[in-house]
């Protein structure tokens, strides 16, 4: 192949060589001549040295498995396996496209003896949680003066699976660090006695309760021994299901329906598992895509991660094939919140409600309102603007009925944007927690 | 080159230093004629239309006044005095087009002829700091297109005609020595690119790193700086060494600025940069090698290995393309291949440059040919195919399968619901309460 330099020489050449024919001028005609014999005089010895086959490329990472907006280092070590040199490569290492290189380059050109190798690195940030490969790497030998060129590309590629962001669990630390919030389980309380924090009152010793129970100041005060009390603190069982079906994937990139349903999800987990209570989650649309049961074991969030890590805005929402699936799976009384745009027929969604009542959970329905999570009405010209809020109106009226439904049956319907998404799942949490839904 | 090219056309007494002079000053002149020659047809159109056909001729020696004499201070040709009397305006117009025309077309060719020199040598000079192959190219077209401009004019130009058969006699020939100069200027220029390009990438990676690593650890600085309460006193980083340099701050920045939730997109931006700070500085804490990876100093090569394989290569180059090329000029040669009968041996078509074409063509084919042939014996054409490990194809497989079944059953539950809710319906017992709620809000 004649790269661009290349073909400057023959244009070179072939403009000399007329000149020279249409003046008679030998001169002319030599110059032509030399350029165009130039050209192509090593093109053989090139040919003969350039095995391009004989460069292998291996890639490294630290981590497979990353949080979106972290940083990740890319090794890239090229093999000159043949006995040949190489006077000029080229090496592309290429990277998702919605990555940003934080530091160092993708890129290395050099000379790369026989049997010899180099390494180059660079930082990346992963930017937008999915299944991400980087790779194909794109090898390009030049000859020495540039005018041909042989390419290969290297399709090897290496996975990475990007988690949801985890900047909303940092903010939630930090905030939490600032008010002094204690991480301990349980915060709802119960009338029950048992093993707990919070007093609840004394009783007379019996045998066979534990010496360490005994309060021994207000036996010394009442001269009998006395058993102080404490209340039972029990934890909730939430089971979060994540619409991704196609309606859910509106919305800016990254400010989707979806991704802040992800993020509530993610949020939700975390603080759940704080507080050792027990958070499940379902990622459905026309079918179940993935379900991880409630529960507290040390790789439950990565699971939950990886889960949401994988989920695409595509098809259609199922929720009774996704509630019999749930229901199937989990027998203990939970509290189901759906993250849902709510644009399907209603009829599918209230007999997954049914199904859902009838089996003793509680539900609760955060729905993410489409044209908040567009563009703003301002950025349209009039016949769009108009246009929009007709749209709007009329999905507000549709959610609206739907809400009136649901709300017959105790089931809250919660309209949400972008910027009360987050805070609204956090006061759902909370709020199970005081109420005492669905514990166990 | 340029000297040389100069010398050899100094005997066509073409190198006056007034030419370009010349050359913008006719322009002008032509251009005067012109402006002249619109305006009065467009005013005696006008003053026509108003005094009945009649056409005013003070008006238009003033116009002429005016427009050529008082705007650009020139006469026109062959003319020492404003004219006054439109009619001799008219011949001395008719009369002087032709000249002015004869003039610019001589004086465009002298004015080309330094145009080109300026270019080559202004193309050359950026050439020797950039090290660009679009100057070398460049420099060396222009400086050959004043001989194609000076043959075109059928000035001396250099020529090596007849060619000489022997081969000693050809090298030194002025003409030859005129082209090997201007394709050594080529080649050694292209080899020099090389030699600067195999080393720059890495010299580039380090000053880029070291621009990086500062712009982040200014950006740091700064923010702890704010943070503390601080008053910081520039309001960016330096072009060279700050945002412009480096996307990823840059894009932090905008973020920051543009962010539509102001305060959390800054926070993140902030967070950003901050995090990446802790990741390079942990980065090469801990691992020696992450400094020279990020700028591969290892892949650097050495800079005598360079030197001594451009200083061959060329020469072997130089000596191979000058062998070629005379071998397929060389009369005598060709005739040797040939084997023509007499009467065409010396026939005048022999001595023509285009003969060149009859040998220069296959020639010119065999080597790419040779190329692809010894591309396709040594099977370099690699077909790539994705390298899934057995452990991967089956779980590629594994998913396909499961996601099928899922889709099975689904589809399969759901056509069993509607069975049974079509079987409810048609029962009529009891209507349902959720449908009827459904009804109810839907009937609003």
């Amino acid at each position: 192949m004649i790269t661009q330099r290349g073909f400057l020489v023959v244009f070179a050449g072939v403009l000399l060589l007329t000149s020279g024919f249409s003046f008679i001028n030998f001169y002319l005609v030599l110059l032509g001549v030399y350029c165009v014999i130039g050209l192509v005089v090593t093109l053989p010895l090139f040919a003969l040295t350039a095995n391009l086959a004989g460069i292998e490329v291996d890639r490294q990472i630290d981590k497979v498995k990353v949080f979106s907006g972290d940083f990740l280092r890319v090794r890239v070590t090229i093999r000159n396996v043949s006995r040949r040199h190489f006077d000029f490569i080229e090496v592309h290492d290429q990277y998702p496209e919605t990555w940003i290189l934080a530091i160092g380059e993708n890129f290395m050109a050099s000379r790369i003896e026989p049997g010899s190798s180099m390494t180059f690195s660079y930082i990346l940030q992963a930017r937008m949680r999915g299944r991400y490969y980087l790779g194909p790497t794109e090898v390009i030998m030049r000859d020495r003066l540039g005018l041909h060129y042989y390419k290969r590309i290297l399709k090897e590629q290496t996975e990475v699976l990007v988690y949801p962001t985890w900047k909303d669990v940092r903010r939630l630390e930090s905030f939490a660090k600032q008010r002094q919030l204690g991480l301990m389980f349980g915060a709802h309380r119960t009338k029950t006695v048992g093993m707990g924090t919070d007093f609840a009152g004394f009783r007379e010793y019996v045998p066979g309760d534990e010496f360490r129970l005994i309060d021994w100041k207000s036996s010394a005060k009442r001269g009998d021994m006395v058993i102080k009390q404490w209340e039972q603190e029990k934890n909730v069982q939430i089971i979060c299901m994540v619409d991704t079906s196609g309606s859910m994937g509106n919305g800016y990139p990254e400010n989707t329906k979806l991704e802040y349903a992800i993020r509530a999800a993610v949020l939700l987990t975390y603080m759940g598992l704080e507080r050792k209570d027990l958070v499940g989650t379902c990622v459905f649309s026309d079918l179940v895509h993935g379900y991880v049961p409630p529960g507290t074991r040390p790789n439950h969030m990565y699971d939950v991660l990886e889960v949401l890590a994988m989920a695409e805005p595509q098809g259609w929402s199922d929720y009774e094939t996704a509630i019999s699936h749930v229901v199937t799976q989990s027998k203990k009384r939970s509290l189901i919140i759906w993250l849902t745009d709510l644009e399907r027929s209603p009829a599918p969604l209230l007999n997954a409600m049914k199904t859902l009542v009838a089996n003793g959970h509680k539900s609760l329905v955060i729905s993410p309102f489409g044209p908040w999570f567009e563009a703003p009405v301002g950025q349209f010209g009039p016949v769009e603007k108009v246009l929009s809020e007709a749209v709007s109106e009329e999905l507000w009226e549709r959610r609206n009925k739907i809400a009136r439904a649901l709300s017959r049956f105790g089931i809250n319907v919660i309209n949400v944007g972008p910027e009360d998404f987050l805070p609204t799942i956090m006061q759902t949490y909370e709020q199970a927690k005081q109420r005492g839904v669905a514990m166990f | 080159m340029a000297y040389l090219v100069y010398s050899i056309l100094d005997p066509n007494d073409i190198w006056h230093w007034d030419a370009p002079y010349a050359f913008v000053v006719t322009v002008f002149r032509l251009l005067s004629l012109i402006v002249f020659f619109l305006a009065t047809t467009m005013v005696s159109g006008l003053a026509s239309a108003f005094s009945g056909g009649i056409m005013p001729e003070n008006m238009i020696v003033g116009l002429y006044n005016t427009l050529v004499l008082r705007t650009w201070y020139m006469q026109p040709y062959g003319v020492t005095d404003p004219l006054t009397n439109v009619q001799e305006v008219w011949a001395s117009f008719q009369m002087n087009l032709n000249n002015v025309l004869f003039a610019l077309w001589d004086n465009t060719f002298l004015f080309l002829y330094f145009l080109c020199a300026g270019i080559g040598i202004v193309l050359f000079l950026q050439s020797l700091v950039r090290m660009d192959h679009r100057f070398v190219g460049g420099a060396f077209l222009s400086i050959q297109a004043i001989i194609i401009l000076a043959a075109f004019r059928a000035l001396i130009v250099p020529d090596i005609a007849p060619f000489p058969a022997d081969f000693m006699e050809f090298f030194l020939t002025q003409g030859q020595i005129l082209a090997l100069v201007s394709f050594a200027y080529l080649e050694v220029s292209y080899q020099m690119i090389y030699s600067a390009s195999v080393g720059k990438p890495v010299e580039d990676r380090e000053e880029t790193l070291k621009k990086q690593l500062l712009a982040l650890r200014q950006a740091t600085r700064k923010q702890d700086a704010i943070e503390r309460g601080e008053k910081v006193s520039t309001t960016g980083m330096s072009r060279s060494t700050g945002a412009t340099a480096f996307s990823f701050l840059r894009e932090a920045m905008e973020r920051k600025v543009m962010g539509g939730q102001s305060a959390l997109e800054s926070l993140d931006a902030v967070s950003d940069v901050r995090r990446l700070q802790i990741y390079v500085d942990d980065l090469l804490q801990t691992d020696s090698r992450a400094r020279d990876e990020l700028t591969a100093k290892a892949a650097a090569p050495s800079p005598m290995y360079v030197i001594g394989s451009t200083i061959t290569g060329s020469a072997i180059r130089f000596l191979t393309v000058v062998a070629v090329s005379f071998m397929l000029m060389n009369p005598n040669f060709i005739q040797m291949v040939l084997n023509l009968p007499i009467g065409i041996q010396n026939s005048v078509e022999l001595i023509q440059p285009e003969i060149v074409v009859l040998f220069l063509v296959p020639v010119v084919g065999i080597f790419p040919m040779a190329a692809a042939v010894i591309s396709w014996i040594s099977k370099r054409e690699v077909v790539e195919k994705e390298k899934l490990t057995k452990e991967e194809k089956e779980a590629e497989k594994l998913r396909k399968s499961e996601l099928d079944r899922k889709r099975k059953e689904a589809s399969k539950a759901r056509r069993e619901r509607a069975k049974a809710r079509r079987k409810r319906k048609g029962d009529e017992s009891g209507v349902d309460e959720w449908d009827k709620a459904l009804d109810d809000a839907f009937k609003r």
